[in-house]
């Protein structure tokens, strides 16, 4: 490939190495934020230029801070074991767009069957139960205490 | 033996001997125990609200001003400090829910600031004006304006172009340091242009020739508005209100001794404060501990302790071109309007202090100022009156009053400056800049 000059034919392409991971918010963030776990050595610029050309997505304002991993754990062999940093980036989304981080795990309706057998579990278990504690009569006490 | 019982016979309060007569009112008896009320020193709500009210008794029952302002403010603890000139998105609507504030576009109605417009034009235009209803008195003005401070209109024009020109052509100055051009020209030129016109309209408004106009000087005001968990530290856990400091430096201030009418009375309601349920951190806010200070730019024992209008200068940080280039034109007219609100608001609300409310004693008459907001070529009015101080916890629970802030949008004064000629100069920027000016009390 030739050396490249400012204004010469852009032959070479570079992709970056990021990653960004939208996240949900730990505590609840306004309307138009959304929590983004970057790479340690994204900058601001580089958030919202990734944002705005691979993605297409208007940025207004883009905000971050080092998360430090905590060093306190022990392994087995009493060594420290250091949680890895992160970087967290608030962007705020321009154009007035809102976003809100979706259930990913939602309540999925159960039909009859399951129903049936979940409740059919639960009473088996309840009589299990019921037979390996004593005669309610005695209240709690052991069946070997006697005469 | 028969001492002692000749003794307690005589004790007083024993009156098996004594003969009152029935139906005569007995004499009032000071209870023999204090009052059985619940701990001061104890960690429980109880204890806590008594505190309370111990501490507001004391700021209630303070001499002086000073000695109020000293207790307000004595206790310091972690505040958000809000910057009337920030970049923040969308910064008026969270301002707005921080200070009880309704805005309403456009400047309130002037029917009875027109009148000492036309003071200066004769008796038979006003005389006909007094009786005509308030919605025509807009129009009416235009035309008197017309008539009778037509002449004063080319002289004001000139003033302000003398300022403009002198400040950007005939001066010769050197090219502005990185990041300071407003302090290069436009800083002086609204100081020229302020001192110039209030100087010439000081004759028509003996208002302005009591006044005093400060150059820079210095607005704080402490406040504590909604509740909030204390997340961490030897507090944690504990119920705290959010605490709020506003330090605000305008580029010019009118005080003067007498206070601006009211516009509007005092429990009017014209819209409705935004609700924000997130903390202000998110706006984004940051916390510090240090003096919390209520300041309107002059000490206590000032005569001029009330205000008439502050001009202030957006820093080049928050320049149009800069809103533009990074596609946020919406924007624009927030910065205006938050500085608008959270400057007034602050001064207001100090003045109010000065005189001696607080959030437990809320204000018995609204406090009135105005405000321009400019960035050297843009000029956005706005006015504001301050119905509550009760702002806190407890105290804005049963108050149905809202602050209430008129504004316009930012409008050019003159389109270009080229070869010591003005470009598309606006009239009417100048004409509300000068009612504003000649704004003033009905006595006067």
């Amino acid at each position: 490939y030739p050396l490249f000059q400012r204004g010469g034919p852009q032959l070479r392409i570079f992709r970056p190495n990021f990653f960004m991971l939208a996240v949900r918010p730990g505590v609840p963030q306004p309307e138009d934020t959304v929590q983004f776990r970057v790479s340690m050595e994204m900058t601001k610029l580089d958030i919202r230029n990734y944002l705005e050309r691979i993605y297409n997505v208007p940025v207004a304002a883009v905000r971050t801070r080092i998360q430090y991993g905590a060093n306190n754990k022990r392994n087995h062999r009493n060594q420290r074991v250091k949680k890895p940093d992160y970087k967290v980036a608030y962007v705020q989304l321009g154009q007035g767009q809102t976003f809100q981080f979706p259930n990913l795990f939602p309540e999925k309706e159960q039909d009859s069957e399951t129903r049936s057998f979940d409740d059919f579990r639960d009473k088996f278990m309840e009589k299990e139960k019921q037979k390996q504690e004593g005669d309610p009569r005695r209240g709690g006490v052991p069946d070997w205490f006697g005469l | 033996m028969a001492a002692v019982g000749a003794r307690l016979l005589l004790r007083p309060g024993r009156r098996w001997f004594s003969e009152t007569a029935p139906g005569a009112p007995s004499p009032p008896v000071s209870p023999l125990y204090p009052p059985v009320v619940a701990s001061i020193t104890a960690k429980s709500k109880v204890a806590k609200s008594r505190r309370l009210q111990r501490f507001n008794q004391r700021v209630h029952e303070a001499a002086t001003v000073e000695e109020k302002l000293r207790l307000y403010g004595k206790l310091q603890r972690p505040k958000y400090t809000v910057y009337p000139q920030t970049f923040a998105l969308n910064a008026d609507r969270w301002y707005r829910s921080f200070t009880k504030t309704v805005l309403v576009p456009g400047m309130p109605p002037r029917a009875a600031a027109a009148k000492p417009l036309v003071a200066a034009a004769g008796a038979t235009p006003e005389g006909g004006r007094a009786p005509e209803p308030a919605a025509e008195a807009p129009e009416a003005p235009e035309s008197a304006a017309g008539a009778a401070p037509s002449l004063d209109m080319s002289e004001l024009r000139s003033l302000a172009c003398d300022a403009i020109l002198q400040e950007s052509f005939y001066q010769n100055k050197k090219r502005p340091l990185l990041y300071r051009d407003q302090d290069h020209t436009p800083g002086p030129f609204l100081t020229q242009l302020v001192s110039t016109l209030a100087a010439f309209l000081s004759g028509r408004n003996p208002l302005l020739a009591a006044s005093s106009l400060d150059l820079n000087p210095e607005v704080n005001y402490y406040w504590h508005h909604g509740e909030e968990v204390v997340v961490h530290g030897h507090r944690k856990g504990r119920v705290d209100p959010v605490r709020f400091q506003i330090d605000d430096n305008p580029h010019l201030q009118i005080r003067v001794p007498k206070q601006l009418p009211e516009v509007v009375p005092l429990e009017s309601d014209l819209g409705d404060v935004p609700v924000i349920d997130h903390k202000p951190s998110k706006l984004p806010l940051f916390k510090k501990q240090y003096e919390n200070k209520v300041f309107i730019g002059s000490k206590v024992a000032d005569p001029c302790c009330y205000g008439h209008t502050q001009f202030h200068l957006l820093p080049d940080k928050l320049k149009r071109e800069r809103f533009i280039r990074e596609r946020l034109e919406d924007q624009i007219e927030v910065v205006y309007r938050s500085n608008g609100i959270a400057s007034l608001f602050a001064w207001t609300a100090a003045q109010a202090m000065y005189q001696g409310f607080w959030s437990e004693a809320d204000v018995t008459r609204p406090f009135v100022s105005q405000a321009v907001v400019t960035d050297g070529k843009y000029f956005a009015f706005f006015c504001y009156q301050l119905n509550t101080l009760a702002l806190t916890a407890e105290t804005i629970k049963n108050n149905p009053r809202k602050n209430i802030c008129w504004g316009t949008d930012s409008k050019p004064l003159y389109d270009v400056v080229e070869d010591g000629n003005v470009k598309g100069f606006n009239d009417e920027v100048l004409l509300q800049l000068v009612r504003f000016l000649l704004n003033r009390p009905k006595e006067l």
